[in-house]
């Protein structure tokens, strides 16, 4: 008896130390269920919420909870159970996970590389506000008339563009009212 | 020439232009399995038309073709020939099991009588053991060698000559 | 016959493209007055030439000559004649001939209208636009040949993906999108030779800004329209998944929007020109990302079109149209110095810089997200996805933050405000802010994301309402009707200060719309037989009846639902399952019953006539409707903004005769 129970028991111990593999237990993938067994509606939004970060690997443009294929309602049909036996999101998303791989999940995981596209959204605001203030900051000197007044720019009336040209074309000899080489500023 | 605008263009611009052609050439809609060079996961499933249930550990010792099929599905039944034939030719050396996917158990028996069938064909409740294989849809195949190792899976109808070659890469010989 | 026809006024196109470009640019450099009617004369004979390509295909398509390789992928003798003419654009090469013909008229319009101004940066603008051109007529000489000869001629075609045969959007969206997307090209072309010319006036600011506008308005448009069609077509009941292609037309947009801001900064104080520049030149290179991004094959999108060799030359494209844009920027945004100052400190000027930081950064956060995982796979081999989770977090506090700026922006005066103006301006608008936050709150909204856009969004309305009033009442203070007040105000003069009020009144409703469809829905899915009902909020739907349709294209199980709300009879609703000859799955069709304040959406899960079983997926989803409307109210506004004003608009100059002034001039110099 004694030794039949050590035998089960190490059999056990060994099963754990193989569990590098998925299984249908989830146990011996994701350990034991670290939320509480959930029912009737709560079970139905939180079944909605997991799903809705798995990719469906079939039509790959969908949730699991939007997708209408077999595939996604199989697999949101073993959440609900998951959810319903108290695993929590971290555990369901990491169980299928270990099968699909990291493109099944919807929402890139927080960890190596994957930490750059979470920050960069933060970094590019932080970049922005300092580029702001240092648009409205920076004292520029005040710009002389000559500088505030193009002379070759034209007026917006087209009329009166026109004989701007004219005038040119006439005063200085440019073909068109147009100077042969434009000036800078 | 405004070093600033240069340099702020160039951060911009190269790495992007840098990742764009770097992924050239990619399909992105092939994802590769995660399974692949790992121990393949265990199950106990029953056999289509009745009998006793079939465990994967059983088959230790030789290699394995896991066929994911469905009667529903055209190029499962594209393939079917192939891999009845493919059957014959490799066994006992090489174990072939079907794994009937979100299908009802009577269509499949009344195919494989219609079809005929050189390996058994195991029911796979609920489609768990599809999802812990990571099965996107059908048919996909799963090479696993002697020691239970995946080897490698494919996704689409196999044909004898793919078939001969990925069952060789699993240890099978021909 | 007609294929080569085809390809002969393909190469016609691409050489006068070419040549048009080249002479553009030598005009630039050394102006005449030959030089710039040759100009003008290139981008109307390019135009010409590629329109006429388009009238052989579209003649191809309709009279079903399969001998036109195009014409053989996607044409078929058993769809409708709209389905015969819209596969124009339905697939690769047709879609790029498309792309052609836009941009021909693009050219040849905006040639047109600025043909007799700004010559010293006409060249150079109309040598980008057809240098351009010539590129995309290089795609159709090259990679994507339309008008190969198909031999031996088939008998019939595949016709086009059955996705794009059952609504009529697949006639608007493509169009509308295209019109929105290639019309970058033309402020492009002004940015650019703004740049060359080495000088941003205020008078080129005008053109620039217009042209801007103009196809602004249809990517508005065509951004929502694509949305909508997905949500009536695809059966998951939402519109916008952030999916690669999706977010391609996004991008231009929101850059677009930032650069009429900037632009508005730039004409009023003179500031900000590089800025505007930059963002113009960014938006076009945006659209030919996006189109390397439907059209490469490279990212993983459900609207790609499959790999074809024309992925890697629109990327040479873009690399070369980048570093161009990249090099010229540096070499001469410093000419383009401002003439006047930004003001430090609370007031209107900061709030349009900070419009802009958050549409760059949206811009930047979607571009990010959408690359990212090409980044990862290159980087070290995994394959991980960016997706709509990631996205929506993000773009809810962008949404709300752009909400909170368009009230709060048109509140502050221009200039530095004081503390006392500044208090008096931003607190009236709170009262309304709290009364939309508190009337969702009892309508049900919890999220606080929601509430807090709803705060903003009743903010947001009265700044805007205030804004569109007053000029009115102003008027009417000195007697005035309200009619003919607001049509002097409004519509006489300030048109385009009230059309950009307008887009805003539309912009509020969209927001503050998405904001409640996204977290106020309600669904439910369920499995009934033939007779059974449940209920799903206020309506009542019964599993009617299960009946097989044959049509010529497609076969079809149609559930019909009949539908009662508050106990009155509503008719039936028959969300079905399509099964096409070419698609190996079925494609569902859900059935959309829009109400004023919500749209009651139905979608097939599976069905089964024969057992009478029917897997049915029922939401309800409030405001969608809106999000169409107001997006229509945003295109308005812009449309009144862009209409010029009366002194522009005045007639061309007549052919100037100044006789003896030559005398009277030199007599007037000294």
């Amino acid at each position: 008896m004694r030794a039949a129970s050590w035998g089960a028991l190490l059999l056990a111990l060994a099963g754990l130390a193989l569990a590098q593999t998925p299984s249908d237990d989830p146990r011996g993938v994701v350990g034991p269920p670290r939320g509480q067994p959930l029912q009737g509606a709560a079970l139905e939004t939180r079944t909605k919420q997991v799903a809705a970060l798995l990719r469906c690997p079939v039509c790959q443009g969908l949730s699991v909870a939007d997708s209408p294929s077999p595939t996604a309602q199989n697999m949101k049909a073993h959440v609900r159970e998951l959810v319903a036996a108290g695993y929590d999101q971290d555990q369901i998303l990491a169980y299928f996970e270990r099968s699909y791989g990291e493109f099944v999940r919807l929402e890139p995981a927080r960890r190596g590389v994957n930490w750059l596209v979470w920050i960069a959204p933060v970094a590019g605001l932080l970049l922005g506000v300092g580029v702001v203030l240092f648009a409205l900051r920076s004292p520029k000197p005040a710009p002389t008339a000559a500088a505030g007044v193009d002379p070759l720019s034209l007026p917006e009336d087209p009329r009166l563009a026109a004989y701007m040209l004219k005038v040119r074309e006439l005063a200085y000899g440019w073909p068109g009212g147009v100077p042969p080489r434009p000036e800078s500023r | 020439m405004n070093r600033r605008v240069l340099v702020a263009g160039a951060l911009v611009v190269l790495p992007l232009l840098a990742v764009l052609v770097m992924n050239l050439g990619r399909d992105p809609h092939s994802i590769r399995s995660p399974l692949i060079g790992r121990p393949a996961p265990p199950f106990e499933l029953r056999p289509v038309g009745g009998g006793g249930p079939r465990s994967l550990a059983s088959l230790r010792g030789k290699p394995v073709v896991l066929n994911f099929w469905a009667t529903w599905c055209m190029p499962c039944l594209e393939e079917h020939a192939a891999l009845t034939a493919g059957a014959r030719r490799y066994e006992p050396g090489v174990q072939f099991l079907g794994i009937v996917y979100d299908d009802e158990e009577a269509r499949a028996t009344s195919f494989l009588k219609q079809r005929g069938s050189s390996y058994p064909s195991l029911m796979d409740e609920g489609g768990r053991t599809a999802i812990v294989y990571g099965v996107a849809g059908v048919p996909e195949t799963y090479f696993i060698d002697a020691s239970g190792k995946v080897v490698s899976k494919y996704a689409g109808p196999l044909s004898p000559e793919v078939l001969a070659a990925l069952v060789r890469e699993a240890g099978g010989a021909s | 016959m007609t294929p080569a026809l085809g390809r002969a006024l393909i190469l016609l196109a691409l050489l006068l493209s070419t040549v048009g470009s080249t002479v553009a640019f030598a005009s630039g450099r050394r102006p005449t007055a030959a030089g710039l009617r040759w100009t003008r004369r290139f981008a109307y004979a390019f135009a010409a030439a590629i329109a006429a390509a388009n009238a052989v295909m579209l003649y191809a398509l309709l009279a079903h000559d399969f001998s036109v390789s195009y014409v053989a992928h996607v044409g078929s003798r058993a769809v409708p004649t709209w389905v015969s003419f819209v596969s124009l654009w339905s697939s690769l090469e047709g879609s790029i001939l498309f792309w052609g013909l836009v941009l021909g008229a693009y050219v040849a319009a905006a040639t047109w209208a600025l043909r007799d101004d700004h010559p010293e940066y006409m060249p150079y603008a109309t040598g980008v636009w057809l240098a351009t051109a010539a590129f995309f007529c290089f795609l159709l000489a090259g990679p994507a040949q339309p008008f190969a000869t198909q031999s031996p001629v088939p008998a019939d075609g595949p016709g086009p993906n059955p996705l794009l045969q059952n609504h009529v959007l697949m006639a608007i969206h493509p169009p509308c999108l295209y019109l929105g997307y290639v019309g970058m090209t033309i402020p492009f072309g002004l940015a650019c030779a703004a740049l060359l010319a080495g000088r941003l006036g205020h008078g080129f600011l005008r053109p620039l800004r217009t042209w801007l506008l103009l196809p602004w308005i249809f990517l508005t448009m065509a951004v929502v329209l694509g949305g909508w069609w997905a949500y009536e077509v695809l059966g998951w009941g939402g519109y916008w998944a952030w999916d690669p292609v999706e977010n391609a037309s996004l991008l231009p947009w929101l850059t677009a929007t930032a650069a009429l801001h900037s632009a508005l900064l730039s004409e009023r104080k003179g500031v900000l020109k590089g800025w505007t520049v930059t963002l113009v030149l960014g938006s076009f290179l945006l659209t030919i990302l996006g189109t390397f991004m439907t059209r490469s094959g490279v990212f993983n999108s459900v609207h790609s079109f499959t790999q074809s060799a024309i992925g890697p030359t629109i990327l040479a494209f873009l690399a070369a149209a980048t570093i161009f844009s990249v090099l010229l920027l540096a070499l001469r945004i410093d000419r383009l110095a401002p003439e006047g100052q930004l003001v430090n400190g609370p007031g209107r000027d900061a709030l349009f810089l900070l419009n802009n930081l958050v549409f760059v950064l949206f811009t930047f956060t979607v571009l990010i997200g959408t690359v990212f995982p090409l980044v990862v796979e290159a980087v070290n081999g995994a394959q991980m996805s960016v997706g709509r989770p990631y996205f929506d977090r993000m773009a809810v506090p962008l949404g709300a933050a752009l909400l909170f700026l368009m009230g709060v922006g048109p509140a502050l005066p221009w200039g530095r405000a004081t503390s006392e103006q500044v208090r008096r301006a931003l607190l009236p608008p709170t009262g309304a802010g709290l009364g939309l936050a508190g009337l969702g709150f009892l309508l049900g909204a919890r999220s606080p994301w929601t509430l807090l856009t709803l705060f903003f969004g009743g903010y947001t309305a009265y700044v805007t309402f205030v804004e569109l009033w007053l000029p009115v009442r102003q008027r009417m203070r000195s007697g005035e009707g309200i009619v003919e007040a607001f049509a002097e105000a409004q519509l006489r003069r300030g048109r385009r200060r009230f059309g950009g009020y307008v887009v805003h009144a539309g912009a509020t409703i969209v927001i503050v719309s998405i904001a409640v469809s996204s977290t106020m829905g309600v669904s439910k899915e369920v499995q009934l037989r033939e007779g059974e009902r449940f209920d799903l909020g206020a309506y009542s739907l019964t599993f009617v009846k299960a009946e097989s349709v044959a049509e010529p294209h497609r076969n079809a199980v149609v559930a019909r639902v009949g539908v009662s709300r508050n106990g009155r009879e509503l008719g039936e609703m028959t969300p079905r399952m399509n099964q096409y000859d070419s698609q190996r799955e079925p494609i569902g069709t859900p059935a959309v019953r829009t109400f004023l304040t919500e749209d009651l959406y139905l979608s097939v899960m599976n069905i089964d006539p024969e057992r009478g079983t029917l897997g049915l997926l029922a939401m309800i989803n409030p405001m969608v409707g809106w999000i169409w409307i107001a997006t229509g109210i945003m295109a308005l506004g812009g449309v009144i903004a862009l209409v010029p004003q009366r002194t522009a608009a005045a007639s061309r100059p007549a052919p100037l005769a100044v006789p003896a002034a030559s005398g009277a001039a030199a007599e007037g110099s000294r």
